[in-house]
């Protein structure tokens, strides 16, 4: 009896959808060849089940065990192509999400993997960094500093040693596009490492991976073996070693902000450092370092294979290339979406979306993780790209985009969020350490109906010093949600005033 | 100090102390011994401090800094419930407040037979099939509250 093949996703969240529960229903069975791929982030549609056919890859969406007699005799699957979510994306950094197996060095070759550090070994330093000048590529940790900037000062700052760190401390809720970089496509990073150790000169490099990632931090040390073994972790006969650091943060979110996190890999508390020196003058053990987020090494392979105006040549002015958003929330269609910069966020809702889950309606979106602001209904045609956000006094951050429904209670989502930075805040400066605590109690005072509008002032006053004097964006970002809040839903605040 | 230091802990202790020249790296340690022990015993400070030729102080400070390494042992299986906004926004308060009558404890608490911990987590990048809960390292999906209960009783 013949096998047929049946590719079924193996990230966090398709098994936590039931994806895993349909591998161990069908593990056994003679009939079935089980691959294990990544996902397409179409994650309103898992756990799905994808076969071959003449029509390419034919989906079988939300599959439960009993399904598989349907999916062996070929019936009531739909093309993978036909599905709207995914055919109106412009995927590059997520091009072979849902295809390959996560950790086949074969698959990545074979769908254009190791290009880019082909052509990068191939190149000066300086010729890597002009490249990437050239692709006008900006961070997308959620600072939007322009890569090539931070290279080109760690590559022209002296120094014994140097590194090279990638940032997969994905602390913010609401994203998790790092988290499907590691679980699958991780070569993808390690590529984008060992291009930038070659422009700047460095001699190892570290993956920071959050303590919440168990997964994605196995799948990076398996391929390290294997990218290791086949020959990548050296250079003109130099060793390049790479450590996955995981479990890292141990829970904290503020480990996520570069200096906090190299204060973290030096194993101590993961306390701020004041800037100046940046990390890409001084670092790790006081050396020139590139800290970077996953996603932004992930985009580099492609840029060398490609050319820097490729990227240059997607996206809008200050945005160039696509942005990678994680949609969650109350919407009917969550899931990653990849797109160039400058669609508008609502047609992202509306186009990917799709609308809201049954029965709820918009309420508001925050966007960029707990310290994004929030925007209502009437705020949604503004186009995603970092300008755009910066004069809205809003941030991108790191793509994360979560709606929220009527039902929210929009007090308590400023308490929750202000009870977060209070119990995340690093201590070092007075604004974002004492200023989040005192604006958590003002909150939790206008919920037990005690506040008056002196309250409110005062609020609104501790946010003013939180943005201007806080040492890191922790405690600058964290009065915007608050504020934007009692901004756009003023009676929710004032209805719990002391009369 | 002897008296309670379980072997295993020693030996790691000795075979963590840093190389001539290296750096000390408390929190590397840190990890170690709860990974070792599931929990860091602060009669263990001392001896920690010792290995990496650091103050009792710096240890206590990056021991007590870090949300996630436990100063006591948890149940034997250790639920956590994603209070993220994706989570927040598909009502895990309601899956939080279900958990919570069924075992009849608090968040941070464990129930008095040892079996269960009920922890907090503030985003375990699930966000897009919330409200996620992990037990055991075993991450749920679009939980709601109804499912609490068959949840559990696969635990018990």
């Amino acid at each position: 009896m013949s096998r047929v093949r049946l590719y079924l996703s193996n990230d966090t969240s398709s098994c936590a959808a039931g994806a895993e529960r349909l591998a161990e229903a069908w593990r056994q069975r003679s009939d079935v060849e089980l691959v294990r791929t990544s996902s397409r982030g179409a994650f309103f549609l898992e756990p799905m089940v994808e076969r071959d056919s003449s029509d390419g890859r034919l989906a079988w969406c939300h599959a439960t065990a009993d399904d598989l007699p349907k999916i062996l005799a070929g019936d009531g699957g739909i093309p993978v192509s036909s599905i709207p979510f995914l055919s109106k994306q412009t995927r590059h950094a997520f091009a072979t999400f849902g295809v390959t197996e996560p950790l086949s060095l074969e698959a990545y070759r074979a769908y254009g993997g190791c290009a880019g550090f082909r052509k990068a070994r191939q190149m000066s330093p300086s010729a890597i960094i002009e490249e990437i000048k050239t692709s006008r590529l900006r961070g997308r940790g959620g600072a939007a500093f322009p890569v090539w900037k931070k290279w080109e000062v760690a590559a022209t700052t002296a120094a014994d040693r140097k590194y090279v760190v990638a940032n997969a401390d994905e602390g913010d809720a609401g994203t998790y596009c790092d988290r499907m970089v590691m679980e699958g496509d991780p070569f993808r990073l390690i590529e984008g490492l060992l291009i930038c150790a070659r422009a700047i000169g460095a001699e190892a490099g570290y993956i920071y991976c959050r303590q919440e990632y168990p997964v994605a931090a196995a799948c990076l040390r398996a391929a390290i073996r294997a990218a290791s073994e086949a020959g990548w972790l050296e250079s003109d006969g130099q060793p390049f070693p790479i450590e996955v650091v995981s479990g890292a943060g141990a829970g904290s979110y503020v480990c996520g902000e570069e200096t906090a996190l190299l204060e973290s890999l030096e194993g101590r508390r993961g306390v701020v450092r004041a800037r100046p020196p940046h990390p890409a003058q001084s670092g790790l053990y006081g050396r020139p370092t590139i800290v970077s987020n996953v996603l932004t090494f992930a985009t580099i392979p492609n840029i060398l294979a490609r050319g820097g105006a490729w990227h240059a040549s997607m996206g809008t002015e200050g945005s160039r290339g696509t942005a990678v958003l994680q949609l969650g929330g109350r919407v009917k269609q969550p899931g990653l979406i990849e797109v160039p910069f400058g669609l508008t966020l609502r047609q992202v809702l509306d186009q990917f979306g799709q609308g809201m889950a049954d029965g709820a309606r918009l309420k508001a979106v925050q966007v960029g993780g707990p310290l994004g602001s929030l925007f209502t209904d009437a705020q949604l045609d503004i186009p995603i790209c970092f300008d755009a956000f910066a004069k809205a006094d809003a941030i991108l951050g790191h793509g994360g985009i979560v709606v929220f429904d009527n039902e929210t209670d929009m007090l308590e989502l400023s308490r929750h969020l202000m009870a977060f930075v209070a119990d995340e805040s690093c201590g070092k400066c007075v604004p974002c350490r004492i200023g989040s605590l005192r604006a958590r109690e003002i909150l939790e005072t206008v919920q037990r109906g005690q506040a008056t509008e002196a309250d409110l002032s005062l609020l609104t006053e501790l946010g003013d010093t939180m943005k201007a004097a806080s040492l890191c964006g922790l405690g600058a970002r964290a009065p915007y949600p608050v504020l934007s809040a009692l901004e756009h839903f003023p009676v929710e605040f004032r209805n719990r005033m002391r009369s | 100090m002897e008296t309670f230091l379980p072997n295993a802990l020693d030996d790691l202790l000795i075979r963590a102390r840093p190389a001539q020249g290296a750096p000390p790296n408390i929190l590397r340690v840190l990890h170690a011994v709860h990974d070792l022990c599931g929990y860091i015993d602060p009669r263990a400070i001392p001896a920690i401090a010792h290995s990496q030729g650091a103050t009792e102080a710096n240890v206590a400070g990056v021991l007590s800094y870090y949300p996630s390494l436990n100063t006591q042992p948890a149940g034997r299986h250790r639920i956590q419930v994603c209070l993220g906004e994706s989570c927040l926004a598909n009502r895990c308060v309601r899956v939080v407040e279900a958990i919570q009558s069924k075992l009849g404890i608090e968040l941070g608490q464990t129930t008095p037979d040892g079996q269960f911990t009920l922890e907090p987590v503030s985003c375990v990048g699930n966000c897009a099939v919330s409200p996620g809960v992990r037990i055991d390292g075993e991450l749920n999906g679009r939980v709601r509250p109804s499912d609490v209960a068959g949840l559990l009783d696969r635990y018990r």
